[in-house]
């Protein structure tokens, strides 16, 4: 009995259930665009799949954000991201003014915005173990109070510099380039999570926060770290909302922190951290975008849409996330 | 190890103070000392009536999420509840219909039953992380709220305005008049919100609450029915909301889908004020009312510092980290030197 439990399994066995989740949301996406086409007619066109792709690879990069701090575990969430790009975005808009010589001290700008947002952030939670969802929602009012301060009887000026503009809003061929950042940042991060030591002691300090303190990890540290990434990945990705909007507004960046938290946990990142599959999380934005496209086009109007979204996003929640005791 | 326990006996009167949950009173003092110097009338009847009806929607939702919290959930969907319970109230009410009124105050208490019941099966029997179940439950209120009223309006019936003032109703019997101007609905509505949270507190569901929320698998060993307690604290904060839509309603005879989503994130962060932990188990209801209140007085003292208009989300941001931070930065710093 005991050597046939232990028996190893198969390969295929393995991947699947590794991937397990990944999978179900891959049939997931297909499933919703052979509905789409089936209801709307011509919802399955290479430019529509694409233009979803373009669009969901925005919450794919916040949910990246979002994905690096919940797998640090403490409860961790970033309900400032949303703010942090729209601040980066509203004050390198200025600075760039249409420049490519001015990239770089736009991209030096957004990082020091992002390290020290990030790193405040990481220092409150972390070390002065304040709950994560209260001090980044906090972060989130000051960072949109400092907005509304430097916006505050002046007009947002400027506009990004063309090279930022090619990146994020044109396209080569059809194939959008946000999209090719999206997939080299997807390869960097698979390999940096599982073939570094840095994935395993990220995922080791959400997994088991005392283990990993007695194996000689610096929890704290790990956390305010993630933290600090998180702080600079948004800010980056202010950059690349304003290269695609071409104009920064007040809330360019606020309408992605839900659905990014809502894509990773599609995705497969444990809430309570420790796990974590960034191409499972793309998928998941990507199936969150895709539900929003086919609830927009079936023209239900605003009700419809988030009826939908939120009956939808409730019943995955119910097939992949629940946990049911059985008694 | 003698050395602990004496300083843990040595109350003295600053340690005693800077317990979380009794330096929360302290700040509050301070609020309020602070308001009754900046706004000239704050003692005067008319003036504290005017106060409690502008906090009293974030004073119901944050004990309504406290509830939620201390039973080891989150309820992300509070506000979005909040606007869907007005919707429905308006869309019933007729407003040459005086009966119609009471079919209202029936059917939203219904879905006020229904809105709990569903939070609390996706966070309790299907133990899905409940700040994603309610995200997506508050995309489904806010989806029904829209349906029902695309946008803001509706009718409501005359003797509704009595949830928000008693002068307000046509024929109202005289006494009745003059008692609400000392003592105003939403007063009324708070004061039966915490007088069901202090029956239920005393019963074995309110004790069950605490025991869920600090260790949901103890408790669920020892035989208690977590899933079912659960379901019970969203129901719970379901009725309070429902109490904040009355006023809400009472007070604007119109319904808007859009009216609750700020005060969601400001009603969980003003239960962590007042001392609520996120993580469960832990905290006071009453406490969480002081917690509001002291949100309150924030934007109240930066009202009337004449803080320009663009300053007021920074510096309320600022405040609720100090807010929180305070305490268990002084704790901290304690334990470190002892």
């Amino acid at each position: 009995m005991g050597v046939e439990l232990n028996r190893p399994k198969s390969i295929t066995q393995i991947i699947f259930e590794k991937y397990k989740k990944v999978v179900v949301a891959f049939i997931l996406i297909i499933l919703l665009f052979v509905l789409g086409e089936i209801i709307l007619s011509n919802f399955l066109r290479v430019d529509q799949v694409l233009l979803t792709l373009k669009l969901a690879s925005f919450t794919a990069f916040f949910a990246l954000c979002q994905m690096i701090v919940i797998s640090a575990g403490g409860g961790g969430l970033d309900l400032s991201v949303g703010y942090m790009a729209t601040m980066t975005a509203v004050f390198t808009a200025s600075i760039m003014d249409g420049q490519n010589g001015n990239l770089w001290i736009a991209v030096i700008v957004a990082l020091a915005f992002g390290v020290a947002v990030g790193l405040s952030n990481g220092l409150l939670t972390a070390y002065l173990k304040l709950p994560p969802l209260v001090v980044t929602m906090a972060m989130a009012n000051i960072l949109q109070g400092i907005i509304n301060v430097y916006t505050a009887g002046r007009n947002i000026t400027g506009k990004p510099s063309p090279v930022l503009t090619i990146i994020a809003a044109k396209s080569t061929g059809s194939f959008p380039n946000v999209v090719f950042i999206l997939i080299v940042l997807t390869i960097l991060v698979m390999i940096v999570l599982n073939k570094t030591k840095l994935g395993m002691i990220l995922f080791g300090v959400g997994s088991n926060e005392r283990t990993a303190y007695l194996s000689g990890f610096n929890v704290k540290l790990v956390r305010c770290i993630a933290f600090t990434i998180s702080g600079v990945l948004a800010s980056l990705i202010g950059l690349l909302l304003i290269g695609n909007m071409g104009i920064a507004f007040k809330d360019m960046g606020s309408n992605y922190v839900m659905p990014s938290i809502a894509a990773a946990v599609v995705g497969g990142v444990s809430l309570s951290g420790g796990d974590g599959n960034y191409f499972g999380v793309i998928l998941g934005a990507i199936f969150l975008q895709t539900l929003t496209n086919l609830l927009i086009a079936m023209g239900w109007g605003d009700a419809g849409k988030w009826l939908g979204f939120g009956i939808v996003l409730f019943a995955l929640l119910i097939v992949y996330v629940s946990n049911r005791r059985t008694r | 190890m003698s050395k602990i326990i004496k300083a843990e006996q040595g109350t003295s009167f600053i340690k005693g103070i800077f317990k979380p949950e009794y330096s929360n009173l302290l700040i509050l003092i301070v609020m309020l000392t602070l308001t009754a110097v900046l706004q000239k009338n704050f003692f005067e009847i008319k003036a504290i009536v005017r106060n409690i009806n502008a906090f009293m929607p974030l004073i119901l939702l944050t004990m309504g999420g406290a509830v939620v919290i201390i039973s080891g959930g989150l309820d992300l969907s509070a506000g979005s509840a909040l606007s869907l319970f007005t919707c429905v109230l308006t869309t019933v009410m007729k407003k040459n219909d005086p009966v119609t009124g009471i079919y209202a105050l029936l059917i939203t208490f219904g879905v006020a039953i229904f809105v709990g019941v569903i939070n609390g099966i996706g966070i309790g029997y299907l133990r899905i992380p409940p700040v994603i179940v309610t995200f997506a439950t508050s995309y489904m209120w806010l989806g029904i709220a829209l349906f029902l009223r695309p946008t803001p309006g509706g009718e409501s019936v005359d003797w509704f305005k009595g949830f928000y003032n008693f002068n307000a109703v046509q024929g109202a019997p005289e006494i009745l008049k003059k008692f609400g101007s000392y003592i105003p609905p939403a007063l009324i509505l708070i004061i039966i919100a915490c007088f069901l949270w202090f029956i239920i507190s005393k019963t074995k569901t309110g004790r069950y609450i605490y025991a869920v929320g600090s260790n949901n698998d103890s408790a669920y060993a020892s035989g208690i029915n977590t899933a079912k307690i659960q379901l019970m604290a969203c129901i719970i904060n379901s009725i309070f909301i429902f109490l904040a839509a009355l006023f809400f309603v009472g007070q604007n005879q119109s319904g808007d889908a859009r009216m609750g989503d700020p005060l969601t994130l400001r009603a969980i962060a003003s239960a962590v004020v007042g001392g609520i932990a996120l993580t469960g188990g832990r905290g006071s209801v009453y406490f969480a009312l002081v917690g509001a209140l002291i949100m309150s007085f924030v934007n109240k003292i930066i009202f009337f510092a004449n803080i320009p208009n663009a300053y007021q989300t920074l510096v309320s941001g600022l405040i609720v980290i100090i807010a929180i931070a305070g305490p268990i930065a002084y704790t901290l710093y304690n334990r470190e030197r002892a």
